[in-house]
């Protein structure tokens, strides 16, 4: 019952937003923001709770069902979260634009799809609310028009590619097991042929592959999130694209299930390692793409890709500690990711709708905050040690050394060093150097913007000191799916193959850096001087020219660029090409001339004369 | 366990310093000077804390110290002669981690200055850095399969049974491309390209005087235990306290001579260099390590 308010809570607030917008903007701000605390909190009141089948709707003979679970709790809280707080970054950033009543509608739909999605516990809610999403996602992508346009149809394309591969999969599951609740679809396919599970298994791996960006299938995003507002992007890379990763658990785990999955044989070699490396490749060559980046957004987008092979790679390799890796992987990039658009969308925000890294610099004293978001956000993305994506990447490399796969964990571990270059790039060319005269009278970051970014800046740590807290959660998710147990206690995880202790290393550097800083405050004291006033070694320095922010890998890129081109996004443009010609062709067909159309049909009747006769009259 | 957690950074600050001094003392033999005397480092330091320096802000002094607490942190994760007390906490991974603090901070320290000398030095810092852990990444991953644990103590011990792993049949490889690319690591010529004195007047150190040039030299001084302790670690076999100084000294003499008489490389010869025979070599000995049981 529960799960049928919420659910309704979700898009009627939704479509409420958009008729309160009629009436008062403001009245219309405070219900969206409301709205999505709301659900954030009733979804939180779910925690531990697992219950099946609250049957809500009946469709040809079927009941549509939902449930709830660890796993799509876990999922249900990242997005509503994410949601509330993008919503809440909206207020200020989307201030004085067009058509803001449709666009509070489509965040708070967006949102109460995804709900939908982690809730669904039969296929066809689960593609009713897949569409949903895809399709105000679209609309979303789309919304401020001109360069946004061609990204959104790109983004669209895809996803209905991938839309209909799924939709083929369900039918041909009715067909087979006549259910279309999840988990009676699980008991059934116990029994069906290798070949059958791996038809099932590519079609779905499609759909979610796309969603997730995986890397032949990635091409719609990079510039979908650069296109999209810069709240959106934010939902868009923190959760919306991750439904992918809930879509391959559910699949993998639930429906196919963890022994089944592992022994299929596709020929080569595992249908699990072929997926491995796929996530390797998505997490190398896309963060190397990063760094050659200009615009902030278009390099945190390929991180998003990038960042999306950890998930794949740790969840595909599937074991506990691997598979812990990446659900946890999952929700600290999207913590870190989000925080990163948001600290984006501050500076954009400020400074006139700017994103270029060669023409910003030297912000960080004109906006703190926003910095100090930017700076917790890449060392997330990094996974320096207390911050959160360390534990979740010591755990899928771990997994990996162990089980003696040195090649992707090399994959994995110099996707590293492609991430702490590209966004450090990132950090430095907005924030650090030499601030360009024309922001010289920038101000801070609107409150509204303030308060999601030091939120989830205290995530980061929060979830880097005690990684417990997160991993408890997706212990009970990893047992249910048959998994062994992991020994986790609140900061850190036990193994008889190795400890990680994070309380360790956090004291460690605590007491570290209060030795140091004593040994600081003993020397004699430093007297504060201006951001321009430098030392150049007898050279002058004339103000505002000297800022090393363009080409600011330039020795490398000479040697790197011609290695990095995109060959999915060049095969999928040749292909277009291909099937625009064809339909061309095919266009020709109606000539418009009366003349032509009676031919066709004098053709198309001598055709039947023919094979009516059974070829006789020849 | 207290003693230990005391005694192991006041050991690599004296060995770490002494190298320093006996860096400027080799160095001036060469070049067929006299050169200053082995203490001058410390002399520097105390004379640097009593004497005046400029602040950037608040990130400025905050990242000199992450940078040196980070270095510190590492020394407690770093076996040095069998002496590690936080070796239980998650190996070899946690090091290659705690290592970008170091960098990262004394970056992000410079970028509150506007000078461009630094924004130089920290893109040339992170290219090279860039150029070498792929060798290096390929190193790791070799010792860590071949001996199937991320415990450097394990490594250690594993190696006090079976010889040296520079010596031993699936590993040689990996120690070869791993003295090929130790001067990179330590930053000295011919990869002096991040601080380049002459060309970027120190790079990201060039605003640094006083206390901030004492804590960075520190910092220097740190930099040079870790690196040479974890070849020692991982491929000299460890050994007691007076073996595993040795080892040291050995090894940080011979980077010496290399440093005295190469030239600098340029950025993109710096990395050409570590992407050819290092990482080939290093790709060879993980395939071995890999296939070798």
């Amino acid at each position: 019952m529960t799960l049928k308010i919420l659910l309704l809570t979700a898009f009627g607030g939704a479509f409420v937003t958009y008729f309160l917008g009629k009436v008062s903007s403001k009245l219309r701000n405070y219900f969206a923001v409301f709205v999505s605390l709301t659900l954030f909190v009733a979804v939180a009141c779910l925690y531990g709770k697992s219950a099946e089948n609250f049957s809500y709707f009946k469709f040809f003979g079927n009941t549509l069902v939902l449930r709830v679970n660890s796993l799509s709790w876990f999922f249900a809280a990242a997005v509503s979260a994410f949601g509330a707080l993008s919503v809440i970054f909206s207020l200020d950033y989307m201030k004085g634009k067009e058509n803001l009543d449709f666009y509070y509608m489509m965040m708070l739909l967006v949102n109460a799809a995804m709900l939908g999605i982690v809730f669904a516990a039969d296929l066809v809610s689960f593609f009713v609310f897949w569409e949903i999403m895809s399709w105000s996602t679209f609309l979303l992508i789309s919304y401020s028009g001109k360069n946004a346009l061609p990204a959104g149809i790109k983004y669209i394309v895809m996803s209905l590619i991938g839309s209909m591969a799924m939709f083929f999969g369900i039918l041909s599951i009715y067909v087979n097991f006549h259910t279309l609740i999840i988990s009676e679809i699980a008991r059934g396919i116990v029994s069906a042929s290798s070949g059958y599970k791996i038809f099932i298994l590519v079609l779905f791996g499609v759909t979610f592959g796309i969603k997730s960006a995986v890397m032949p299938l990635h091409t719609w995003l990079p510039d979908a999130y650069t296109e999209s507002p810069t709240p959106f992007s934010a939902v868009l890379s923190g959760m919306l694209t991750r439904m992918g990763v809930y879509g391959f658990l559910l699949f993998f785990y639930v429906v196919a299930g963890a022994s089944f999955f592992f022994d299929i044989d596709a020929g080569i070699s595992k249908f699990n390692y072929i997926l491995c490396w796929l996530g390797a490749i998505t997490i190398v060559i896309p963060t190397f793409i990063a760094m050659l980046q200009n615009d902030a957004k278009k390099l945190l987008a390929w991180h998003g890709i990038g960042q999306g092979g950890y998930m794949i790679l740790g969840i595909a390799f599937g074991t506990s500690l691997g598979l812990a890796g990446g659900i946890l992987h999952t929700l600290n990039y999207s913590i870190c990711i989000v925080l990163l658009f948001m600290s984006v969308g501050a500076v954009e925000y400020r400074c006139g709708g700017v994103r270029d890294l060669n023409s910003l610099g030297g912000l960080i004293k004109k906006m703190p905050v926003a910095f100090a978001g930017a700076l917790l956000g890449i060392s997330g993305l990094i996974g320096l040690p207390l911050t959160n994506s360390f534990v979740s990447k010591w755990l899928i490399y771990k997994t990996l050394i162990l089980k003696s796969h040195p090649f992707l964990a090399f994959a994995a571990l110099i996707g590293t060093w492609g991430t702490i270059l590209s966004v450090y790039k990132f950090l430095h060319n907005n924030f650090l150097g030499e601030l360009p005269e024309k922001y010289e009278n920038i101000r801070k970051s609107p409150v509204s913007m303030q308060i999601p970014i030091i939120i989830l800046s205290s995530a980061i740590l929060l979830f880097g000191i005690l990684p417990g807290i997160p991993l408890k959660v997706i212990n009970t998710i990893i047992t249910s799916f048959g998994f062994n147990s992991l020994n986790v206690n609140l900061w850190g995880i036990a193994s008889e193959t190795g400890t990680l202790n994070t309380i360790n290393i956090f004291t460690a550097i605590l007491i570290a850096g209060s030795v140091i800083w004593m040994l600081f405050r003993v020397g004699k004291k430093s007297f504060p001087v201006t951001q321009d006033d430098n030392y150049a070694a007898g050279a002058y320095v004339p103000a505002g020219k000297y800022n090393y922010t363009a080409d600011f890998y330039a020795p490398l890129f000479k040697i790197v660029k011609p290695y990095l081109m995109d060959f999915a996004d060049k095969f999928f443009g040749w292909l277009c090409r291909v099937f625009t010609g064809f339909s061309e062709g095919v266009r020709k067909i109606y000539a418009g001339d009366v003349g032509y159309y009676v031919l066709y049909i004098l053709f198309f009747a001598a055709l039947l004369f023919f094979v009516q006769s059974g070829g006789k009259s020849w | 366990m207290v003693i230990k957690l005391i005694a192991l950074p006041l050991i690599a600050f004296v060995i770490g310093i002494f190298f320093l001094g006996l860096f400027r003392k080799i160095t001036a033999r060469i070049h067929r000077r006299y050169g200053p005397p082995l203490t001058q480092p410390v002399i520097d330091i105390i004379k640097l804390f009593y004497q005046k320096s400029v602040s950037h802000g608040r990130l400025f002094d905050f990242g000199i110290i992450v940078s040196l607490a980070g270095s510190l942190a590492v020394i407690l994760f770093l076996p040095f002669a069998g002496i590690c007390p936080l070796e239980s906490s998650g190996g070899l991974l946690v090091i290659a981690y705690l290592l970008l603090f170091a960098p990262l901070g004394i970056a992000l320290s410079g970028g509150e200055a506007a000078n461009p000398n630094i924004s130089i030095g920290i893109s040339r810092k992170l290219i090279l850095s860039l150029g070498y852990e792929v060798p290096l990444i390929l190193i790791l991953l070799a010792v860590m399969t071949h001996y199937k644990t991320i415990s450097i103590a394990q490594i250690v011990s594993m190696q006090q049974k079976t010889g040296w792993a520079v010596f031993s049949a699936p590993l040689f490889l990996s120690g070869i491309s791993y003295i090929l690319i130790l001067p990179a690591m330590l930053g000295v010529r011919p990869f002096d390209i991040a601080s380049a004195p002459q060309e970027i007047s120190s790079g990201v150190k060039v605003e640094y005087g006083g206390k901030f040039l004492a804590l960075a030299t520190i910092e220097h001084a740190f930099h040079l235990f870790i690196g040479i302790s974890l070849f020692v670690n991982l491929f000299l076999g460890g050994g007691n306290v007076f073996v595993f100084f040795l080892k040291m000294i050995f090894v940080f003499i011979a980077g010496v001579f290399v440093h005295s008489v190469f030239p600098r490389f340029r950025t993109e010869q710096a990395v050409k260099y570590l992407w050819g025979w290092p990482a080939l070599i290093a790709l060879l000995g993980l395939v071995l390590a890999v296939t070798v049981k």
